[in-house]
C-alpha cells in the first residue's frame, strides 16, 4: 500500500497565523474613530480583569458552595462566576440608570435666533463676524449630535445594548461552571 | 441550611430597583419562585435572586419598547401639527399617552382626533409610521428582551442541575440508610 507523503513546508502554529492576521485587522482609521473607541473600556469597565480570588466575599461563597454537592474546584468556579455575572448586572443598571441626559437647551435651540442674538452681543467687542458664524457653527454640531444620540428611553436602550455581549459572556460561564460539559 | 441559605444571597450584590418600583413586589414575586423548591439549596436561591432579577429586566424593557413607539407616534404628529419640538415632546406626547390607555380627558381626546384628522391618519396609521420610524430602536429594546430570555434559559438549566444533584444525594444517603438496615437486621438475626 502507498503511503501518500506528508506535506514538506510544515504547518504554521495558530499563534503566527493569528497574529499576521491581526496585522491585518481593521480598526478605526479617523482620528474621531480612534478617540472614541480608546474610551470603550472606560465607560463601564467590564474590560477590566477583576481579582474576584482574593476577595473575602469569594472565599465565604465558595464555602458555602462546596458544602453542597460540588467539589471544591468546582465551587471555586462557581463563585467566581457568581460574581462575575453580578458585576456584569450591576453595571447594566448603571447603565440603564445613568445613560446621559438630554440637554433641553441644545435640543430645542434655534440656530438662526442664536446667531443673531450673538450678533448683537458682539457689537462693540473684538468678535468679528466669522467668529459668531464660527460659534454658531460650533452649536449647530453639538445640537445634532444630541438629537443623534436621542430621546432618553432610547438612550438607556442603546446603552443597554452594548452590554448584551458582556451578559451573554457572563452567564454562560456561570452555566458551565455548573453544568461541566 | 435555612441560615446558610440566607448568607449567600447576602453575601451577593443584591438586584437594584428602579425608584419608582416597589420592593415588596419583588420580594413577593421572588417568594412565588423559591415557593417551588421543597428545601432550596443557598446556590438555588441566588440563582432564583438572578431569574427574578430577567423577569424585571424584562417588564422594563417591554414598557420602554412601547414607550419607543409611542415617542415616535408623538414626533409624527407634532411635526404634522407644526408645533414647537421639545426633547420630549411633553405638548403632545402626555395627551397621547393618555388617549392611547383610554384615560385622556375628554379636551385631550378631541384635541388628539383634531390631531389625527389634520395629518390625514387613523390611529393604525399613525402607530405604523411610529413603529418604522423607531424600527431600529425597536429591535434593540427586542435584542435586550430576548437576552434577559437566554439568561433565564441558562438559569433555569443550572438551577435543575443544582436541584437535581442535590435530589441524587438525598437519594444515595437514605439507600444507602436503607442498606445499613438491611445490614443490621441480618446481624441480629444470624440463620
Amino acid at each position: 500500500m502507498k503511503i501518500k507523503p506528508l506535506l514538506s513546508m510544515p504547518i504554521p502554529p495558530k499563534t503566527h497565523t493569528n497574529r499576521r492576521n491581526a496585522q491585518r485587522s481593521t480598526g478605526p482609521k479617523s482620528g474621531r474613530g480612534k478617540l472614541a473607541s480608546s474610551q470603550n473600556s472606560r465607560k463601564h469597565g467590564l474590560n477590566v480583569q477583576v481579582d474576584f480570588e482574593s476577595s473575602g466575599v469569594y472565599a465565604h461563597i465558595k464555602r458555602l458552595v462546596s458544602q453542597e454537592v460540588f467539589s471544591s474546584f468546582m465551587a471555586a468556579d462557581i463563585a467566581t462566576s457568581l460574581l462575575n455575572y453580578r458585576r456584569v448586572m450591576d453595571a447594566y443598571y448603571d447603565a440603564y440608570t445613568r445613560s446621559k441626559p438630554v440637554s433641553n437647551y441644545l435640543w430645542n435651540v434655534n440656530l438662526v435666533e442664536f446667531q443673531s442674538a450673538l450678533m448683537e452681543l458682539s457689537i462693540g467687542t473684538p468678535a468679528t463676524a466669522a467668529n459668531v458664524r464660527s460659534s454658531t457653527r460650533l452649536i449647530g454640531r453639538l445640537q445634532r449630535n444630541e438629537h443623534r444620540q436621542g430621546r432618553p428611553v432610547v438612550r438607556r436602550t442603546v446603552d443597554c445594548h452594548k452590554l448584551i455581549r458582556y451578559q451573554r459572556n457572563a452567564i454562560s460561564r456561570l452555566s458551565k461552571a455548573i453544568r461541566p460539559a | 441550611m435555612k441560615s446558610s441559605a440566607k448568607s449567600i444571597a447576602t453575601l451577593l450584590p443584591t438586584p437594584r430597583l428602579l425608584p419608582n418600583e416597589s420592593e415588596a413586589e419583588f420580594q413577593s414575586s421572588l417568594q412565588g419562585l423559591l415557593s417551588e423548591f421543597e428545601t432550596p439549596s443557598p446556590l438555588n436561591i441566588a440563582l432564583v435572586i438572578q431569574l427574578n432579577e430577567c423577569l424585571w429586566w424584562i417588564k422594563r424593557h417591554t414598557v420602554d419598547k412601547e414607550l419607543l413607539l409611542h415617542e415616535s407616534m408623538a414626533v409624527i404628529l407634532t411635526r404634522s401639527a407644526d408645533f414647537p419640538q421639545s426633547y420630549d415632546n411633553r405638548l403632545v406626547s402626555m395627551p397621547l399617552e393618555g388617549f392611547l390607555a383610554g384615560n385622556a380627558s375628554e379636551e385631550d381626546n378631541l384635541w388628539i382626533d383634531d390631531l389625527l384628522e389634520g395629518a390625514k391618519l387613523t390611529v393604525s396609521d399613525l402607530r405604523a409610521r411610529g413603529f418604522k420610524s423607531a424600527a431600529k430602536d425597536i429591535k434593540m429594546a427586542d435584542d435586550l428582551i430576548h437576552r434577559q430570555y437566554q439568561t433565564m434559559r441558562h438559569l433555569q438549566k443550572s438551577i435543575d442541575t443544582v436541584d437535581f444533584k442535590s435530589r441524587l444525594i438525598k437519594r444515595m444517603d437514605l439507600e444507602l440508610a436503607d442498606l445499613e438496615n438491611k445490614a443490621l437486621a441480618i446481624d441480629a438475626n444470624p440463620s
